[in-house]
């Protein structure tokens, strides 16, 4: 049986998620804390917008609740992106951001699952996916309506334990399972195409057993769309959303520009990057 | 010793439903038992050890309590990024179960050896290493690692060497060693673990000499290793397992900053198996058959 998720509104939900301000904060942490993985973030922005505004549900709003929903940032490079959601939570302050990398701090450059509302250290590449196989398989033997969300780069498809869990997910039927891949074209050192090619995505996930759906990852709205396309089709079977994106996307200068996977941000790029936003008149 | 980690494994599961077994595909008849009475609580994960211990991490994570079989070779050796990352570093209640550590499979070469395992785990935050004797241990072993509520390796290495104690050992003390005989002050002591128990209680008998078995590899009390040291006259450590960063070293690390002490280390030399054989002549291999061991103890007394 798949079950729609309930989506997670309350009376501030329209305000926040404002991607623009999101990627906002993702250039205040980079800045404050002088760190990389600035395009890493900014590709799956909409991405993440759309799960917690619309599909993730956090009981209480609290990050640990038992019943919650997981998202499993198995690219935990892009975790900035997730604090940035977490800061449209309420869940982090202005102090998390001003304060990123400062000597003792929490908020490590990987996802660290000590940190209420991240659910696994990752950051080393194909751990975070085969968790959430375990999470989900957990939850289907429990028999509850919780679901997985697990996002895993494209790059980070290279890596063998990725392709172990979906055969795992696929035999054992977690259709309580969604992988998303953030697939910006990119990995560290190149192109995914010149590095290690990746074939048709779609069509290697659909022969694992996954139901399978492309999307721009960029449009909230069609995210949303497949999401609840992909939750109420393909019963038995775990769902796999190709999400189409660009790496750096939001800030022209960054875009599809690799320099932004490893480029700290100066006070001139820092400057420019916040105009680039178009956030005049927005509240911070 | 199989018996009494098959029974365990059972009572275990059937007493806590949240208990699940996932194996990599290994473990054959060991695991009749298991899923002719807990077949729900059975998971075989395919020949994928990497996303197997990961995946464990996950079901740890929503409250069950995974034990995780391979051979030693694979659980942990092939996965000791995921036992760092997955298990250890949120201290989930996962016990890793290797099994044919040392070299049980005598005849299959290095892929299937294992002599690097405790060096490797002991050195994971976190992370507890168990190394039972014999059946005794066994038992009290499974039923520590159950209790222990966190992130355990156990180290099944050869279990067809019979029995080091004459009974049930109780309730295994984190840290503590097990005092199997008694001997000669002025001798030295044996601080063995797994296999190597029995070659040291053969040997002591003939020698007059005390004998621990160190049951639990991590945590080492300092205070057992101490009191161990001033009792005797010297301490030597016997494993199967390499001489670099096992017993020996957990020992050495403690008496030389504790109560200095002259050790003799005996385990594996720091190399791969040359040849196979049975696994007694792979002991022969590596000086670790009773005769090797005696002649090094006699060297050390004198």
């Amino acid at each position: 049986m798949t079950t729609l998720a309930t989506p997670r509104v309350d009376a501030g939900a329209e305000r926040r998620f404002a991607p623009a301000r999101m990627r906002r904060t993702v250039l205040e942490m980079a800045y404050a804390g002088s760190t990389v993985h600035i395009a890493c973030a900014f590709s799956i922005i909409e991405l993440l917008t759309v799960l917690y505004r619309d599909h993730l549900r956090y009981p209480g709003n609290d990050p640990r609740a038992e019943g919650r929903d997981f998202l499993v940032l198995s690219k935990g490079h892009g975790v900035m992106a997730q604090y940035a959601c977490m800061r449209e939570l309420g869940w982090l302050d202005d102090s998390h951001v001003q304060g990123y990398f400062k000597d003792g701090s929490e908020l490590k450059g990987l996802s660290d699952s000590r940190v209420p509302g991240l659910e696994v250290t990752s950051g080393s590449l194909g751990h975070g996916f085969s968790v959430g196989v375990g999470i989900a398989m957990g939850l289907q033997r429990k028999g509850t309506d919780q679901k997985v969300y697990a996002i895993v780069g494209d790059g980070e498809l290279n890596e063998g334990p990725i392709w172990e869990g979906a055969l795992v997910a696929a035999h054992h039927k977690m259709d309580n399972l969604m992988l998303i891949v953030d697939k910006n074209g990119f990995q560290a050192m190149g192109t995914t195409d010149d590095v290690l090619a990746l074939g048709d995505l779609s069509a290697k996930f659909a022969s694992f057993g996954f139901e399978t759906l492309e999307v721009d990852g960029h449009d909230e709205a069609a995210v949303d769309a497949a999401v609840r396309q992909l939750w109420s089709t393909g019963v038995g079977k775990p769902k796999a959303l190709i999400a189409r994106t660009v790496k750096g996307k939001g800030v022209p200068f960054m875009e599809s520009d690799n320099r932004w996977h490893y480029t700290r941000l100066n006070p001139q790029t820092f400057a420019e990057a916040i105009d680039a936003l178009g956030l005049a008149g927005a509240s911070k | 010793m199989r018996e009494a980690f098959s029974n365990s494994l059972v009572r275990l599961a059937l007493a806590d439903p949240k208990v699940l077994l996932l194996t990599g595909d290994h473990g054959y008849a060991l695991f009749d038992e298991f899923r002719k009475r807990c077949p729900d609580q059975y998971i075989n994960a395919g020949i994928a050890e990497q996303n197997m211990v990961g995946m464990a991490a996950g079901l740890a994570r929503v409250g069950f309590r995974p034990f995780v079989y391979g051979l030693a070779a694979f659980v942990p050796i092939r996965t000791v990024e995921q036992i760092k990352l997955d298990i250890a570093h949120d201290d989930l209640p996962v016990v890793l179960l290797g099994d044919g550590a040392g070299f049980v499979y005598s005849h299959l070469g290095t892929s299937h050896q294992s002599t690097e395992d405790i060096a490797c785990t002991r050195a994971i935050p976190g992370l507890e290493v168990l190394s039972p004797a014999d059946r005794f241990e066994m038992t009290a072993s499974m039923d520590y690692a159950y209790a222990a509520n966190g992130p355990v390796y156990l180290r099944m290495g050869k279990s067809d060497r019979g029995d080091v104690h004459a009974g049930p050992t109780g309730t295994l003390r984190s840290g503590g060693l097990l005092k199997v005989r008694d001997g000669r002050a002025d001798r030295p002591g044996l601080i063995a673990t797994g296999s190597m128990v029995r070659t040291a209680v053969d040997i002591a008998a003939e020698l007059d000499l005390a004998v621990w078995s160190a049951p639990v590899l991590k945590p080492l009390l300092a205070d057992e290793v101490c009191a161990a040291a001033r009792a005797t006259a010297g301490l030597v450590t016997l494993e199967e397992h390499s001489v670099l960063g096992g017993l020996g070293a957990a020992v050495t690390e403690i008496t030389s900053e504790h109560q200095p002490t002259r050790v003799l280390r005996i385990g594996v030399p720091d190399r791969f198996s040359e040849h196979c054989g049975t696994h007694a002549y792979l002991l022969r291999e590596h000086g670790l058959d009773t005769d090797s061991v005696r002649a090094k103890v006699e060297g050390f007394i004198q």
